[in-house]
């Protein structure tokens, strides 16, 4: 009899198993339930910035990319990292790494930005916090179809906007793969209507200042340059101008405390950045630092891997004096910027000075002096940079002023670009300055088109 | 669901129901069991009463007694040596057993069971404790390799308890894990990696392989569908020693050994590097149209910098040579002690055992140690109850190396130019070591982290199981069996401020302190009944398993330490980073398996079980895996006997169904993850998917095969054909990025494995002087039938791809067309379709866009084979075991496109490329040298080189001391013995080592890919084994 009562108790250890299968995951939560308030929302709009800010976006790679496509004018590329040294070389190819990536983390922000958008329902506290929210996640969402946009279609006016292929508009969020995820490339004109659509909002909507995040002045910072490309004086004008009138931001007294946020600043944005990408020990990688940095024991907590090393012709191109023509760390027999040398240093987007050169250049183009004239900005941006102020200026003097000032910064390649200038001796409408739409993405989706040199 | 769960009630009070009309009535049976040429009693042998667990042991007179249950009508007589024996039972009996005949009549361990070997109808093999005992490898899996056909094991590096590729028959799953289930004693154990660092961990390195008795590979699906979901890619099943009944026996083992670096790599010393520098930096010159004396010039660049990263040492006379290469290896030790017990008496049997194993590797900061421990209790309650209990405890703490792909793998000491001195003159340290200028050498100086760094893995692990078994009635017993696997690891690392070039973080020290705990509990509760009726004899099974799984991590980073003297995370003044995270499954199965034998002729074997678990989708959480298998021993038919030749002689066959379940534990849902913090502010991000339908992949198997003896079993084998079809693979189905998504995991795809096994077995002498031989040998075709026309491509240059009609992940490249005689160029074919012929035209680096991609090889090989010869003569033996693969390439890209590149990179470069072009007309394989241009080091069939080898992979001479003296020295026995583990290494291979998978590109579908992976030892051991 006994051996029956352990047995019974062994057969009804294991009754009640069924249950135990039903286990739900501990660190992320089913999408059912990952919007419901405004709170939900709100993290969603910081999951966004975190989108925006990864090393294949603002983190970096886009202005890496920019800066050193082609460039073997003011760069040597040393670095080990294939898909650099393709860019560099002109030698990309369909399937290039930087290519794949910065295309893939653009549209995987823009999905967490569409899911902010989705739910702004949910926003409910007051129509100021909603308008911010909608205003920052259309700042982002314009932000990176603009630089997309860029990267991978024909210049905005080379051959016809209206049939060039830009890149496919996503302005919905993603919940389920069905036929409609398979989409064509819009036109460069469509993508661009979206980007001044998305821009535009959200200047209207931002607040003046709102602390790290994207505020008014970010936005129409970043309409001034979609504007420029478009040739679209006025408008970039105006957009600067509204930026340095805000009286938001001011410009620096040394280009040094431009830079060396974290290493001078304790991570702090001096106050010409409009708009940067922040990073902490917690958080970020600044991935320009990665390729234009390097470790020296001149300047304590440099990192880098070294690899952009820029040339002595390079400093050519600076006057006697200019204090950025010094703006350059030897390390051994190598010069590196010091542009990008400081580790946990923020990632500048945009700043004011560029302002102060958008506002000369199309007030110079249209003959106008909306807010200051042509000849006192530029003087402004040279005094800051040590150099005498000039008595008069052209457009080339605005534009190289312009190119100097902003060299390493990842907006070279699409001034020449716009200015219809040869980049590093290349063409300004080669086909080679174009990224490949990525590999992977013209193997899953037929109803792309490649682009010209990739064929 | 609910109706299967009433019938499974039902079926349990049925059983229940029987049990209760049992009375227990015994009788008393008595005997001696002796050896039945020389007469001699032999010790030890099991005595057990069949169908049942009523078992004894024979005492060192060879006599027993036993109290069998009234109505016992058979005992069956079992010894290690001898063949098994079954005799009708009578109050006294005396047995008299043969030396075993071949294997044939070994016990197979199956799922929930065991099995005569002549009568499985299903494919297991079985290694035994002997192959794997003493050998220089810290985890199991490593050891089975050579040891059992189809089944492919390749090391993947030298790095000391790292993972192992186990691959059986053939690689069946593309995103999911293709690795056999691995059951010790019943458990499925954790095996999958818990590490943070560098590549994979092995978790079995965490088990003492000379505490196993045997390891059984189930194969086919008869075998395999026992275990369900979860054994579509073969499961591994380990049985630990147990005690065995007779005179306590204890036996020490001590080995000790070096070893070295299979192989080194020829580069280019100092001279011949600056030489080819130069000329690479005059062709640059010439192309940009430079003066070399320009200050801009790649020449003036070239003589800066051999002048910086030599610290000014180099001139065009000097001499000096750094063989950076030679830093990177160290002479490996290896010490191993054991202590083993074993004994018992009728009631109570134990084994205990003890190990230290100390073992350094042969590249510079790596190292094993592992204390483990262990104890096993069989007791016979009554003489209806058996229960037992067996626990294990393992600390294993490693210096792990980095993974391929860093600076730090010491082994990328070797793309350092050797024009630079180990030390900094201006300091006296290690070269790139602080304050001294830390960017020299060209890349970090791995060394530095070797000296600077720590990187600690520490892991507590026990197995731990119980079990009660119980006869019921005669024929019916129950046996209900609990079981743990207790996972318990640190990893710990700090590294020191000189580090600070490779570690940007570690400016003032950073370190990081990791855990992980799994804790996986498993029952079995099983019914088995056998019963003979007339020539019938039937052997049942029924049961469930539940198993649980609940893995918890955490992780911890701090930086800015005072000073290098303060390593733990309370002195760092940035508490940088933290982070814990969980995760978890459970399966709950039932199976039944049904074993028919008739007039020991016929056999016929049906099997299923019902697999749930936890990682399906709600549409499809259950599912079912039949088998069906039989067998004809034709050898003892009538028409046979007549036959001398042949003594034994058996077909068979097996399909059924089995599955695979390991695809992480929540692929099927959509989800939000929380991990998308910007700036100090917490945030959210969408980061799955979700499909509802997915579940398990399926693996049709069809077995065919032939077992035979000739001449009296001395010469034996088997012959095996088998088809596997894979259906409903789990595949990240590739999506538009522009979802925000780049894959779906969808049950999509089908793929197929077709091969032959052979396994040889001859007693070639047998006198005095014994000589035998074991062969296996295999050949497995893999093809993938279908994906849904997705792209999957992974391993260094993203070469591996998944395509339609060739096996999981062929190297798809660009075609190397060699060089153009007339400039140097490389050159490649265009291969574009030219009418459905591929165009041979050849374009250089220019045109390299234009190029189209070809299968360029195979990293799956054709064949594997293992070769064992064994020697004997009175006390000395001699063991020669070889394995090998032949029909594989290996994707050399890592090294290739910096160190045979031409100078693309500053990389110093192998001894070939002194012979790069040079002069017009010259015919070459290597293009000229072009500093920082492209020339051949582009993705290409270049790099993939043929990685077919044969290795001596162990040779043992033994000598056991004879009886007369180890008498006179009061012990049982004395055997000391010297082994080499990779003496011989027979291959084309130009870099390390062939057998090779680098563990930062490793994937199902990233094989065969080499990134400065450090090569396998080669060991050389002496050993003394003392028995009391």
């Amino acid at each position: 009899m006994r051996r029956l009562i352990y047995i019974f108790l062994a057969v009804s250890a294991f009754t009640a198993c069924e249950k135990k299968l039903d286990i739900d995951p501990n660190q992320s939560i089913s999408q059912e339930n990952a919007l419901l308030t405004e709170g939900d929302v709100k993290v969603t709009l910081i999951g966004a910035y975190d989108g925006l800010q990864s090393t294949t976006q603002y983190g970096g790679d886009i202005n890496t990319i920019s800066t050193l496509i082609g460039n073997t004018e003011d760069i040597r590329f040393t670095g080990t990292f294939a898909g650099l040294a393709d860019i560099h070389k002109l030698e990309i190819t369909a399937p290039n790494l930087y290519a794949t990536t910065t295309w893939a983390g653009a549209y995987n922000t823009i999905n967490r930005v569409n899911n902010v958008l989705s739910a702004l329902d949910k926003v409910t506290s007051s129509q100021e916090e909603r308008d911010r929210i909608e205003g920052e996640a259309r700042f982002i969402r314009g932000s990176l179809y603009f630089e997309l946009v860029k990267l991978y279609a024909k210049t905005w006016g080379n051959g016809d906007n209206g049939t060039n292929p830009g890149v496919p508009l996503v302005l919905t969020p993603t919940t389920a793969i069905t036929p409609e995820s398979y989409l064509s490339r819009s036109s460069v004109a469509a993508v661009y209507t979206q980007i001044i659509d998305d821009l535009t909002t959200a200047e209207n909507l931002l607040p003046e200042t709102n602390g790290i995040f994207a505020a008014k002045g970010a936005a129409a910072a970043m309409l001034s340059r979609v504007a420029l490309m478009q040739g679209d004086y006025p408008t970039a004008r105006d957009a600067a101008n509204r930026v340095i009138e805000s009286g938001v931001y001011d410009l620096e007294e040394s280009i040094e405390d431009l830079w060396f946020t974290f290493i001078n600043n304790g991570g702090a944005n001096p106050g010409e950045y409009i708009f940067s990408m922040t990073v902490t020990q917690q958080d970020g990688v600044n991935n320009m630092n990665t390729f234009f940095g390097i470790n020296t024991s001149a300047v304590p907590g440099s990192a880098g891997r070294g690899d952009i090393k820029i040339l002595p012709a390079h400093l050519d191109k600076y006057e006697e004096g200019d204090k950025r023509g010094e703006f350059f760390q030897p390390v051994g027999n190598n010069l590196y910027t010091r542009k990008h040398l400081d580790r946990l240093g923020n990632v500048l987007v945009v700043r004011l000075g560029e302002m102060y050169l958008t506002r000369a250049e199309a007030n110079f183009r249209e003959g106008t002096e909306v807010g200051a004239t042509p000849l006192k900005d530029v003087n402004t941006i040279r005094e800051r940079a040590g150099l005498s102020p000039l008595g008069a200026v052209t457009l080339a003097i605005i534009l190289k002023e312009r190119y100097l000032e902003l060299a390493f910064e990842g907006q070279g390649l699409h001034d020449a670009k716009r200015t219809r200038s040869a980049w590093s001796g290349t063409p300004w409408d080669s086909p080679l300055l174009i990224l490949p739409i990525p590999q992977r993405e013209m193997d899953v989706n037929e109803n792309l088109v490649q682009n010209e040199a990739y064929l | 669901m609910a109706a299967i769960k009433k019938l499974t009630g039902l079926m349990w009070s049925l059983l229940l129901l029987t049990a209760l009309s049992v009375q227990a009535q015994t009788r008393q049976i008595s005997g001696k069991v002796s050896d039945q040429k020389t007469g001699l009693p032999i010790p030890g042998a099991s005595v057990t009463v069949k169908g049942t667990n009523v078992v004894t042991a024979t005492d060192a007179d060879g006599s027993f007694s036993l109290q069998v249950p009234q109505n016992a009508t058979t005992l069956v007589f079992t010894s290690i040596g001898y063949g098994l024996f079954e005799m009708a039972i009578s109050d006294i009996m005396n047995v008299q057993l043969n030396v075993s005949e071949g294997n044939l009549s070994e016990v197979i361990v199956t799922g929930y069971g065991s099995q005569i070997k002549k009568d499985l109808t299903g494919n297991i093999a079985r290694i035994k404790a002997k192959d794997l005992e003493n050998v220089p490898l810290p985890s199991v899996d490593a050891a089975l390799q050579g040891r059992a056909a189809g089944v492919y094991v390749n090391s993947q590096s030298g790095k000391l308890g790292q993972a192992v590729t186990v691959r059986v028959r053939g690689n069946s799953s593309i995103s999911a894990s293709s690795q056999p289930l691995y059951v010790l004693d019943g458990v499925p154990i954790t095996t999958d990696d818990q590490s943070t660092y560098g590549g994979a961990m092995n978790p079995l390195v965490d088990l003492n392989p000379n505490d196993i008795e045997s390891v059984e590979v189930l194969k086919d699906a008869a075998a395999g569908a026992i275990y369900g979901s979860r054994a579509a890619n073969g499961v591994v099943l380990i049985t630990t020693k147990r005690g065995k009944t007779g005179k306590t026996n204890i036996s020490v083992n001590f080995q000790t050994g070096f070893s070295e670096a299979t192989n080194r790599v020829g580069f280019l010393n100092a001279k011949e590097y600056a030489d080819l520098f130069f000329r690479a930096a005059a062709y640059s010159d010439e192309q940009e149209s430079l003066d070399p004396n320009d200050p801009d010039s790649y020449t003036t660049y070239a003589r800066g910098f051999l002048d910086y990263f030599s610290f000014g040492e180099w001139s065009e006379t000097s001499t000096a040579n750094y063989d950076w290469q030679d830093k990177a290896f160290q002479r490996g030790g290896f010490n191993q002690a054991d202590v083993q017990l074993s004994g018992g008496t009728d009631k109570t049997k134990f084994f205990a055992s003890l190990q230290y194993l100390d073992q350094i590797g042969t590249i510079v900061g790596n190292d094993l140690r592992r204390l483990s421990g262990r104890l096993t209790v069989d007791h016979k309650a009554n003489n209806w109850l058996n229960v037992g209990f067996t626990s294990s405890l393992a600390r294993t703490t490693t210096h792990r190396l980095p993974g391929d792909n860093a600076f730090s793998n010491p082994l990328q000491a070797s793309a350092l130019p050797n024009i630079t001195p180990f030390i900094d003159p201006n300091t006296g340290l290690m070269a790139g070591t602080p304050p001294g200028d830390v960017n020299i050498p060209l890349y970090y100086n791995p060394l530095i982290q070797v000296e600077y760094a720590d990187f600690i893995q520490e892991g507590y692990r026990n197995f731990s199981n119980a079990y009660a078994s119980a006869s019921i009635l005669p024929g019916l017993s129950f046996k209900t069996e609990f079981g743990l696997d207790l996972l318990a690891q640190d990893e710990e690392s700090y590294y020191q401020t000189q580090t600070v070039r490779n570690v940007s973080t570690a400016v003032n020290g950073l370190g990081e302190y990791t855990t992980a705990m799994v804790f996986n509990y498993n029952t079995n509760n099983y019914f088995t009944y056998t019963k003979e009726f007339g020539k019938s004899n039937l052997d049942a099974t029924l049961g469930m398993q539940f198993q649980k799984s609940l893995s918890k991590y955490g992780f911890t980073e701090g930086q800015d330490f005072p000073s290098n003297s303060y390593q733990k995370i309370a002195s760092a003044a940035t508490k940088s980073d933290g982070s814990t995270s969980e995760t978890e499954y459970a399966f709950l199965s039932y199976f039944a398996r049904a074993n028919y034998k008739y007039d020991d002729k016929y056999l016929l074997s049906l099997s299923i079980r019902r697999d749930a678990s936890s990682r399906f989708g709600r549409n499809s959480r259950n599912g079912y895996f039949p088998a069906v298998s039989a067998g004809w021993i034709l050898s003892n038919e009538k028409f046979m006997s007549d036959i001398d030749l042949i003594s034994f002689l058996k077909i068979r066959g097996s399909y059924g169904s089995v599955g695979n379940a390991e695809i992480g534990n929540f692929p099927q849902l959509g989800l939000f993850t929380g991990d998308a913090g910007y700036a100090g502010s917490a945030g959210q991000r969408p980061s799955q998917i979700a499909n509802p339908d997915l579940k398990w992949e399926t693996t049709d198997q069809l077995d065919l095969g032939i077992d035979f003896g000739l001449i009296n079993n001395r010469i034996s084998g088997e012959v095996d054909y088998y088809v596997k079809k894979t259906s409903g693979l789990l595949l990240n189905v590739n999506v538009p990025a522009t979802s925000g998504f780049n894959s779906q995991v969808k049950n999509v795809g089908k793929l197929e494995n077709k091969g032959w096994e052979f396994v040889l077995n001859t007693q070639n002498l047998i006198g005095e002087f014994k000589w035998s031989t074991n062969i296996n040998l295999a050949f497995n075709k893999g093809k993938v039938v279908d994906i849904n026309g997705q792209v999957i491509e992974g391993g260094v240059g993203s070469m591996n791809r998944v395509m339609e009609g060739q096996p999981v992940g062929v190297f798809y490249t660009v075609e190397y067309a060699g060089v153009d005689p007339d400039n140097g160029d490389a050159l490649f074919y265009l291969n574009t379709d030219n009418n459905g012929q591929l165009d041979k035209t050849t374009v250089n680096s220019r045109g390299y866009g234009q190029a189209q991609r070809i299968v360029s090889g195979d990293p799956n090989p054709n064949m594997i084979f293992g070769f064992t010869n064994n020697f004997s003569y009175k006390g000395l033996d001699l063991t020669v075991f070889f394995n090998g693969v032949t029909g594989n390439e290996v994707n050399i890209y890592g090294m290739g496109r910096y160190s045979s590149a031409s100078f693309r990179f500053e990389d110093n470069q192998t001894k070939d490329q002194l012979g790069a072009w040079t002069t017009p007309g010259q015919v070459t394989d290597i293009p000229q040298a072009r500093l920082f241009y492209n020339n051949g080091a582009q993705i290409s069939s270049r790099y993939i080189v043929d990685g077919s080898f044969m290795r001596l992979r162990n040779i043992t001479l033994g000598y056991n001391l004879p009886s007369a003296i180890t008498k006179k020295l009061k012990i049982e026995r004395l055997r000391v013995y010297a082994s080499g583990q990779n003496l011989l290494t027979f291959t084309k291979y130009p870099y390390w080592d062939p057998e090779v998978n680098s563990d930062d590109f490793d994937s199902n579908i990233a094989k065969g890919n080499d990134f400065y992976t450090p090569p396998q030892p080669k060991t050389i051991l002496f050993g003394i084994n003392v028995g009391l």
